[in-house]
């Protein structure tokens, strides 16, 4: 065991591998609590995919894919925005429409870049292991700046998200903070690719506030005890996963789904307990 | 008595379709203004337009004494369509009508729970404040709107159709306590029940496209019709069956 642990920790990579999933951990509860409660998880999963375009594009052009992940996704969420309001298409439609635009595009450039099939997959399923230092710098500063901003405007972001016409009654920005809001869900997003990947990224910020819901109705113990959850789940996902050598993506989302499934097993019986005492 | 809000010949609608056209109108400290009319004749978005959620495509509407509108109501909407499994308490809720005068980064002192607690003890609801408000009934989640507009301690009330879900029995306590209320604030209520508009408000407005004024709470049907103002007359008790109050001069 000891063995094991000296081990774990002697290579860097799973050193960065624990630090971005703390940091990650962190901005997507708040990210989490915040598209759950507001039910943009649909969204959050066409902006996920979407962003794959600007992978397909960056690596045709040779540049950092996390950057063109990013330009994709900002890109989309504005898109559906665009595609609601101004040009009247439902929203769910308007969501459909440019994640599989934004996946098209990826896999038309993907296509004419010879030679990076291998790469993609990471891209795909996520890839722990190619969590770079940079890397940690990013996702430490969005994590930083949005902790200040759920901090100072935390009773904004609760009333808005709950009634926004009343909210705006009260002289809060219900626009300009939608867009922030979504801004953070865009580069959250796109900087937990490398550790979940795109197809399996939307359960990391759905599934720990789904299981925090089962217990609390509290918005702020949602956002806090989702961070401890997702974490939860990342540190044995990494563990699972470098013993067993498999794919920490898929590992992490397993074993959010367990949590899961115990958490409303664990609820149900006390229910019903409850009842039978009565 | 100080002039809260006036109108000057504003003309409002959406997305280009103009459905007020030349609204000329003034509320002043303890007024207590009854707004009816037919549906779909424009009552909500007047009050939108005076809570500035819609801007008006001609004409003004300015707020006295400087300009600043964000503390000056309290907002009961007629429907709120929120989702009822939103996690977040009744006492939240509540809370949430203080924000304006908070400010953005505002958070609440101790002394606010207790406001919000007394307000939620004369509704009826203090006994489900931390309770999620999925939990609540219509006739509560309406009582809990109405605490959210009332614990700012306005200094103009609206009420869009305050006694839609809630029983008679609150009915009545609403409108006493609107009567208490009106002593320190003013209040603009739609309503659809013109036996209780005409003994519980002091002045009139019709809106149908157009907004008429009546400077009286008594109102006669041929009034009505010379407003264009085609409401179905609900008559309570001892009321004629067309004729509300006959009007005395
Ligand atoms: N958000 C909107 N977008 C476009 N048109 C709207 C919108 N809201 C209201 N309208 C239109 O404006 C007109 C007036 O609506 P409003 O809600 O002000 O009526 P109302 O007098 O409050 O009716 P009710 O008695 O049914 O509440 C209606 O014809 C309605 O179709
Ligand atoms: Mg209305």
């Amino acid at each position: 065991m000891i063995s094991f642990i000296v081990d774990f920790f002697s290579y860097s990579f799973t050193v960065n591998a624990l630090i971005a999933s703390l940091l990650i951990s962190i901005a997507a509860g708040m990210v989490g609590a915040y598209i759950v409660a507001r039910r943009l998880v649909f969204l959050s999963g066409g902006i996920t995919h979407a962003s794959f375009g600007g992978v397909g594009i960056a690596f045709y052009l040779g540049v950092n894919p996390i950057l063109g992940a990013a330009v994709f996704a900002v890109l989309s969420a504005f898109g559906v925005e665009l595609l609601t309001g101004r040009l009247k298409v439902r929203e769910d439609s308007s969501i459909g429409i440019l994640w599989s635009l934004g996946m098209a595009v990826g896999i038309f450039f993907v296509f004419l870049t010879p030679g990076y099939a291998p790469n993609l997959m990471s891209f795909m399923f996520g890839s722990i292991l190619t969590i770079s230092e940079s890397d940690i710098w990013m996702i430490f500063g969005l994590t930083v700046v949005m902790a200040i901003f759920f901090i100072i405007f935390y009773r904004a972001i609760l009333y808005l998200s709950f009634d926004p016409s009343f909210a705006r009654t009260q002289g809060v920005p219900v626009e300009l903070f939608s867009y922030i809001l979504m801004g953070f869900m865009a580069l959250t997003i796109v900087l937990s690719i490398r550790l979940v990947g795109i197809i399996l990224l939307l359960s990391l910020l759905t599934i720990p506030p789904s299981i925090v819901n089962t217990f609390t109705k509290r918005f702020s113990s949602i956002i806090l005890w989702s961070m401890l959850v997702a974490f939860t789940g990342c540190l044995g996902g990494l563990v699972v996963s470098y013993t067993l050598n498999v794919p920490s993506g898929a590992t992490i989302i397993l074993i959010l789904i367990i949590m899961f499934i115990f958490a409303k097993v664990y609820r149900y019986i006390s229910v019903f307990l409850k009842q039978s005492k009565a | 008595m100080a002039k809260i809000l006036d109108v000057v010949s504003a003309s409002a609608g959406y997305n280009g379709e103009l459905i007020l056209r030349d609204v000329n109108f003034e509320v002043s400290d303890n007024d207590f203004i009854g707004v009816i009319g037919p549906n779909g004749g424009g009552k909500t978005t007047f009050l939108k337009l005076i809570l500035g959620e819609i801007k008006p495509s001609t004409g003004a509407v300015n707020y006295f004494p400087n300009g600043n509108r964000q503390t000056l109501f309290g907002y009961l909407p007629q429907v709120t369509t929120i989702d009822k499994s939103f996690p977040i308490s009744v006492l939240d809720v509540v809370l949430s009508g203080l924000q304006g005068q908070k400010g953005l980064s505002g958070w609440h002192k101790s002394a606010d729970i207790t406001t919000a607690k007394k307000i939620m003890e004369r509704a009826g609801i203090a006994h489900f404040a931390n309770n999620p408000i999925g939990q609540l009934s219509g006739g509560q989640l309406q009582r809990t709107f109405l605490c959210r507009a009332l614990i700012s301690n306005p200094r103009l009330l609206i009420l869009d159709e305050p006694n839609t879900f809630v029983d008679n029995k609150f009915e009545k306590e609403l409108y006493a306590l609107l009567q208490e209320l009106n002593r320190e604030m003013a209040i603009i209520m739609v309503s659809h029940d013109l036996g209780t508009i005409t003994t519980h408000v002091k002045t009139i407005a019709c809106i149908n496209r157009h907004l008429h004024y009546h400077p009286s709470n008594r109102i006669t049907s041929e009034q009505l019709a010379s407003y264009d103002c085609p409401i179905q007359i609900i008559a309570h008790g001892p009321v004629p069956h067309t004729i509300l109050h006959e009007h005395h001069d």
